[in-house]
């Protein structure tokens, strides 16, 4: 089939339900303080294709929707998820790189919600810190092991 | 080998304000080397049914006896279901994941814990039964076979596991008239060769005829008939009420009797019709 | 199982709040949290929480069903409560040994557990009134100026009700391939973590192969009924604000008002 928008907009949708299906699942730990979400797991798709950029901010604005969290965390979180999948996209020739941006980017974005917005006690460096090493667990320990297993239907993306 | 179930009843939902019996007080045994089928309305509860029979689900009353083990009892190890009774989903083709067809087959002896060598035997034995070439597809992807061919490697699959009692839940569910043949006919095979109890739900009531020793008839989460095919396909009427029909060759006798053109009672596969015809109209 | 879990936060009910237009109630909702923070005493918690006391029950939204959500950050709640009463210095209003109660420590505590709970219930107000499809639409109505930039809204507008509309259809293919794999005796259970990641592969292909045949079945089912992308297309419902959304949208304003004027002057 041609790489029509529609297909494209399809893609993209089916990677956000699944990136929210995963989050879901996982609830409550994927949300609030916790945010340990195996669906980050899935920020190594834009590795493959650039679809997966909207695709997994599109997910993180429906899991944040469907959920608990306030306002902020569907801004700030998706936005984070945004520049995070960008930057995957940016890197991804290079293996070890791409799951790089998500631990970043949502540490510096999520880490300073958690201490100004949601007030947590904790010092600033140490929000940053925590999210930091979720996301890398999550990123580098499944995410990796997931772009191995996908490498083989990378044809299926195009 | 044989199965008892006693006052099997699953609430579903439970504690919450929509909650519903999926299953009312379900009694019934299956006895050594039988094949059963399982007929029902969506809706009927049969899937639940199967559920319980391998431990995917606990009832709210009742017990399951499976050969010598009450697999109902609590902390049962699922370890110990899951080696005797098999269960393979409707379009199980679903379920493959495997890099090769191979292992894709080996991941259930490799969880119940088959030692090594054993496994790869048991890998040549079960894709022989199901029809498929080793040498062709063993080192394959799953996801480079055709449809039927999924089907026929998820279902070795289960058989790899070396199940005393089979379950398939619509094992012919979107398959073309040649692959749906050849689907039933390897269900016989392997119950020749495994002499295990195989117990299938089927929306195809000539299957049903064909194939089962016992038909058991749910309706709403209750167990209404249980019979041969003979006794349970002669209640047309019975079943027509709940929603079910007779399988096409007992269903055209049907309305030649209600023609008025006399027909004998009892006739389920097309053979039986086939001669009753020919009967019939051989004396005109 | 996975099933149980109640999608989104949407309280069905008939309401004003209900049916006021979702791009108000989004700007409402991020004026309202601006206004918190702007907030600097108990006073001005008083302006806000009354306003949102307004809102909760027109809304119709049992208070039970309300307080509920406010489980999830009852941890976050009690820790930085916690820590404030213990941490901040100033008048000593209990002494235990080495641990101290002091008067500002209290303040400053119960002031941040009021702003975080009016925080989330503000909020959560939006996502209990509004059916996530309504909260898209109004999102992307929001964003179209950002066209101008080629900021392709309207396809990420598609992709969330496409996504929506597919969740409970990914959850259910999940929970089937779950049993399907315990079926064959998968363990999803027992295992460091280590050992119930990889127990996830059985899962994760699975489901992402399912998901993605959908995706191909469901570009081809809208091609066949022309769909070409955002380009003139129409919709059936259009959005029209109504006269209860000019209401809310001026008592917004006030309330903005109100709230600054109260930080300068009281």
């Amino acid at each position: 089939m041609k790489n029509t928008i529609t297909k494209k907009i399809a893609i993209g949708a089916l990677i956000a339900a699944v990136y929210a299906v995963l989050t879901i699942a996982i609830a409550p730990l994927s949300y609030g303080v916790m945010q340990l979400r195996i669906s980050e797991a899935m920020t190594v798709l834009p590795a493959f294709t650039p679809v997966a950029i909207p695709g997994l901010f599109v997910g993180c604005v429906i899991s944040n929707l469907l959920s608990p969290v306030g306002i902020m965390d569907i801004l700030l979180g998706s936005l984070a998820s945004l520049i995070a999948a960008y930057g995957s996209h940016l890197l991804r020739h290079n293996k070890w790189l791409v799951p790089l941006p998500p631990v970043v980017v949502n540490a510096f974005i999520v880490g300073p919600m958690l201490y100004f917005y949601y007030g947590v006690d904790v010092s600033l460096i140490g929000c940053i810190l925590w999210v930091g090493a979720g996301q890398a667990v999550v990123c580098y320990g499944l995410g990796l092991p997931l772009m191995k297993l996908l490498e083989k239907y990378r044809h299926l993306f195009d | 080998m044989s199965i008892q179930v006693r006052n099997l009843t699953h609430i579903y939902g439970k504690g919450q304000p929509d909650s519903q019996l999926a299953l009312e007080n379900i009694n019934f045994d299956i006895y050594d080397e039988e094949i059963v089928g399982i007929i029902g309305h969506t809706g009927s509860g049969k899937s639940t049914l199967l559920q319980h029979l391998n431990g995917l689900l606990k009832p709210e009353e009742g017990t399951i006896v499976v050969g010598n083990d009450e697999i109902t009892a609590p902390n049962f190890p699922m370890r110990n279901i899951r080696k005797k009774v098999g269960l393979v989903f409707q379009y199980p083709e679903y379920q493959l994941f495997e890099e090769t067809v191979a292992l894709d087959i080996a991941f259930g002896p490799k969880n119940l814990g088959m030692p090594e060598d054993e496994i790869w035997d048991r890998i040549k034995e079960v894709l022989e039964m199901v029809d498929l070439d080793y040498d062709e597809v063993a080192d394959k992807s799953p996801f480079e076979l055709s449809g039927g061919q999924k089907r026929r490697v998820a279902i070795a699959g289960v058989l790899a596991m070396k199940p005393q009692v089979l379950i398939l839940d619509e094992p012919t569910a979107g398959l073309d008239p040649k692959a749906h043949k050849s689907i039933l006919e390897m269900i016989q095979r392997v119950h020749e060769k495994e002499k295990n109890i195989i117990i299938f739900v089927s929306h195809n009531m000539e299957d049903i005829a064909n194939l089962s020793d016992k038909v058991m008839v749910m309706d709403c989460g209750k167990l209404v008939m249980v019979g041969t095919p003979k006794e349970i396909f002669a209640q047309r009427d019975r079943l027509n009420q709940i929603g079910l029909n007779v399988p096409p060759a007992a269903d055209l006798i049907y309305k030649l009797k209600d023609a008025g053109i006399p027909m004998a009672d009892g006739v389920v596969s097309m053979e039986e019709a086939e001669e009753e015809l020919y009967n019939y109209l051989r004396k005109k | 199982m996975i099933r149980d879990i109640t999608l989104g936060q949407y309280y069905a009910a008939e309401s004003v709040v209900h049916r006021v237009d979702p791009r108000v109630k989004i700007i409402a909702t991020l004026l309202f949290i601006a206004e918190l923070f702007i907030v600097d005493d108990f006073k001005g918690f008083i302006l806000c929480g009354g306003a949102m006391a307004l809102a909760v029950a027109a809304s119709k939204v049992p208070l039970g069903f309300i307080m509920r959500g406010l489980k999830p950050i009852l941890f976050i709640l009690m820790f930085t409560f916690v820590l404030n009463i213990f941490m901040i210095d100033g008048h000593i209003l209990v002494k235990l040994w080495f641990i101290k109660i002091t008067k500002e420590g209290l303040l400053t505590a119960a002031f941040m557990a009021i702003r975080l709970i009016l925080l989330i219930i503000g909020s959560s107000l939006l996502t209990f009134t509004t059916k996530p499809i309504i909260l898209t639409d109004g999102i992307e109505k929001l964003l179209a100026p950002l066209k101008a930039f080629k900021v392709p809204t309207h396809e990420i507008a598609m992709m969330m009700s496409i996504a929506l509309r597919f969740i409970p259809t990914l959850i259910e293919e999940t929970d089937k391939i779950m049993k399907a794999q315990q079926a064959r005796g998968a363990d999803f259970e027992s295992g460091n973590i280590m050992q119930r990641a990889k127990a996830l592969i059985p899962i994760l292909v699975p489901l992402f192969i399912s998901a993605f045949q959908i995706a191909q079945d469901l570009a081809m089912a809208m091609e066949a009924r022309c769909y070409r992308g955002g380009t003139g297309r129409t919709r059936m419902h259009a959005m029209k604000l109504m006269r209860r959304d000019y209401f809310v949208a001026i008592g917004l304003v006030l309330l903005l008002g109100l709230v600054i004027l109260e930080r300068i002057y009281l």
